[in-house]
């Protein structure tokens, strides 16, 4: 029956394409408004980890003094980092921050170009699931004996090298000569969780360099710098041995056993770190967070969003309402043809199905012109207020929300006027033809 | 096959309580073929809304075919209409966006029929009619009385036991009404039973059994209106004495 019903759905919306029309408008608006704040928030919730999510750990430690921030910080000291990577529990970790370096090739004619680089060890590339085109990271001995190794991403290749084999070719990196030993394949994850110090939707770095070379090339820290202490910091060496959170550190643990491991080296280290009174904080402590957790500690996804998807919900509410007036009139100037359906054999069951069919069309026609708004409101999003791409891009999902919450939402709307019409009196109708 | 005993349905408002039938009876025997005449308001029309299912009723026993109608669920009542009536009406009562052949498989659509039996219902149904060449037209490409043909294609369709025509040759000039009546006839003599209401005694005076409604009640029975005939019909509830139509259209002439 049910394509029975969809074929008399489709004449009835032919039959009155004026009103049909103007339901699907209403309800269209609704889902365009809804979807487009519903994207922008799934993309900014997403949890691009995937199944690695609850492998993966940020590592914070509550080091500040008694009268700085009452808070972990999301990064730690480079200290910090440094003994941290001394422990064999986890799988795997990295530490990392991001610098700004001058690049250059070996064709004299190429305009030096200042790139953003991710600074970090060599687990990084296999902890983040970072896919390679040519080679692979550097070696693990790298990150204890610095060798100026470069990987750098499948863009930059192609602007580079037009995209070929660039294996053991140099780059230039303030003028140092770096090996390009790994071209990383198009990879962004948004939101970049592994940093979200500086906005958690950009785009990944071009270049990566081993953290053992930060000490040697004394390399910037363009990220966050936070400090509680007053000290001087007046050369590289000062900024390694100060107290100043600026550098990233993830894990990789099997389980949640290992994590539990983990998690009580980190608790006897902070407590030799208080012997040594270097933590003097009594509320000194270490934290590990899975992705999912860790998206949450850095609010990655403002209250304000959700506000947004609430006040969208709202407006959709709105345009039901309309839409429900709209049925409602279509479908009371249908009680004869009902009546008459119901004296020949259908009960108010099947006449209540028809309807909803009908709506449910209705509400399909309606999501698929709501992705249309949703599309065109997204790339004006885009082009008027310079927002990330990451956020403006009708995420693929949305192919089957949008349709989804519009039939579903149809659906409510059709409930009532396919009662009202299921239940009027089918003898009423009869005589008045 | 119909029997109503002491059936009575009350329309009420805040203000007002109708008695559309009161203490009705009535029975009606596997292939006859009933008229029912009687005064506009005299509950005509409610009684064949309740014999075929459309409208309950406030007080009494309804039994068709064996079952017990009272608190029938609409499920039960809308599979009853489905397989065992049919319904002309006055007005055809055509659905106008679909062609005579969609029309036609509407209730078979309802039944659950596959598509080959749905097309051969419906092709039987509109060659007993006679348009089974107009098939794929629209209701309004033709006549009154081709539509009133469809409708009771549409009606035997599904093989109904017990057919309802409500005025099915009210809307038609007296050459189609009389070609209508003679399809009805042939319906008949093929084993379907039919009650029809009617304002018009030359019809009513075709039918097997005639019974006027005045005021709700069955006012008088004829019992083979090609047997006997008694006197004078009184007008009194309840009275069964047979009467000849033409009695009847003269106390319908007078009301």
């Amino acid at each position: 029956m049910f394509f029975y019903y969809l074929d008399l759905a489709w004449r009835s919306i032919k039959k009155t394409p004026l009103l049909s029309l103007l339901m699907v408008l209403a309800i269209s608006i609704g889902i365009g408004i809804t979807i487009t704040t519903l994207n922008v928030y799934q993309l900014m919730s997403e949890n691009p980890a995937g199944d690695r999510s609850d492998k993966l750990h940020g590592v914070q430690l509550w080091s500040q003094g008694k009268d700085a921030w009452k808070e972990f910080n999301g990064q730690v000291t480079y200290q910090d980092a440094y003994n941290l990577r001394k422990s064999d529990v986890p799988v795997r970790q990295t530490a990392m921050f991001v610098t700004g370096l001058a690049l250059q090739t070996e064709d004299p004619d190429f305009s030096p170009l200042l790139e953003s680089v991710r600074v970090t060890d060599s687990d990084f590339f296999e902890m983040f699931s970072v896919p390679f085109l040519y080679g692979k990271a550097w070696d693990k001995g790298v990150d204890t004996e610095a060798m100026y190794q470069v990987v750098i991403n499948e863009d930059l290749n192609k602007q580079l090298f037009s995209g070929e084999n660039s294996i053991g070719k140099t780059l230039y990196l303030d003028r140092k000569p770096y090996q390009i030993v790994g071209v990383t394949k198009a990879w962004s994850p948004s939101p970049l969780y592994y940093d979200v110090t500086t906005g958690a939707f950009k785009d990944s770095a071009k270049l990566f360099v081993p953290f053992s070379l930060a000490p040697i090339e004394e390399y910037q820290s363009w990220g966050n710098n936070q400090s509680w202490k007053r000290e001087p910091i007046n050369n590289y060496s000062q900024r390694l041995s100060s107290e100043m959170h600026w550098i990233q550190y993830w894990v990789e643990v099997q389980d949640d056993k290992q994590r539990d491991e983990y998690a009580e080296w980190l608790t006897r280290y902070v407590e030799q770190q208080q012997l040594i009174g270097r933590f003097e904080s009594p509320e000194a402590a270490a934290k590990v967070s899975n992705v999912e957790q860790w998206l949450k500690i850095n609010e990655v996804v403002p209250e304000d969003n959700k506000i947004l998807v609430g006040l969208s919900v709202l407006f959709l509410l709105v345009c039901l309402v309309n839409m429900l007036g709209l049925l409602l009139a279509k479908f009371l100037k249908r009680a004869p043809e009902v009546g008459v359906r119901r004296a020949i054999g259908a009960s108010r069951a099947q006449i209540f199905s028809q309807h909803m069919v009908e709506v449910g069309l209705i509400g399909f026609g309606g999501g698929l012109l709501g992705l249309l708004w949703a599309w065109g409101s997204l790339s004006m999003l885009s082009a008027h207020f310079d927002l990330e791409a990451a956020l403006t891009q009708l995420d693929l999902t949305m192919w089957i929300v949008a349709p989804s919450i519009a039939i579903f939402a149809a659906l409510i709307a059709g409930v009532y006027p396919a009662w009202r019409i299921c239940s009027t009196n089918p003898s009423a109708h009869l005589k008045s033809q | 096959m119909l029997s109503m005993k002491n059936i009575s349905k009350v329309f009420k408002t805040d203000l007002v309580e109708t008695h559309a039938l009161r203490d009705f009876n009535l029975e009606v025997k596997e292939g006859e073929f009933v008229a029912v005449t009687g005064p506009s308001g005299s509950g005509k029309t409610t009684f064949l809304n309740i014999a075929g299912l459309l409208e309950g009723f406030t007080h009494g026993d309804y039994f068709l075919d064996g079952v017990n109608i009272s608190n029938l669920s609409d499920n039960k009542s809308a599979t009853i209409r489905n397989e065992k009536i049919g319904f002309i009406f006055q007005g055809f009562n055509l659905i106008p966006d679909l062609n005579l052949a969609e029309n036609v498989e509407v209730p078979l659509r309802y039944r659950g029929f596959n598509s080959a039996e749905r097309k051969r219902r419906v092709q039987h149904a509109l060659e007993q009619v006679g348009l089974a060449a107009r098939m794929k037209h629209l209701p309004s490409q033709l006549s009154g009385g081709q539509q009133q043909r469809v409708a009771i294609a549409r009606a035997l369709a599904g093989e109904p036991r017990f057919l309802l025509a409500d005025e099915p040759t009210g809307n038609l000039d007296s050459m189609m009404a009389r070609q209508v009546m003679e399809l009805l006839e042939e319906i008949n003599r093929a084993g379907t039973t039919i009650i029809m209401v009617t304002h018009d005694a030359e019809l009513a005076r075709r039918a097997q059994r005639n019974i006027q409604i005045v005021d709700g009640q069955v006012c008088d029975f004829t019992m083979y209106q090609h047997g006997a005939v008694a006197d004078k019909p009184h007008l009194v509830a309840g009275d069964k004495r047979a009467v000849e139509p033409s009695s009847v259209e003269a106390e319908e002439a007078t009301s």
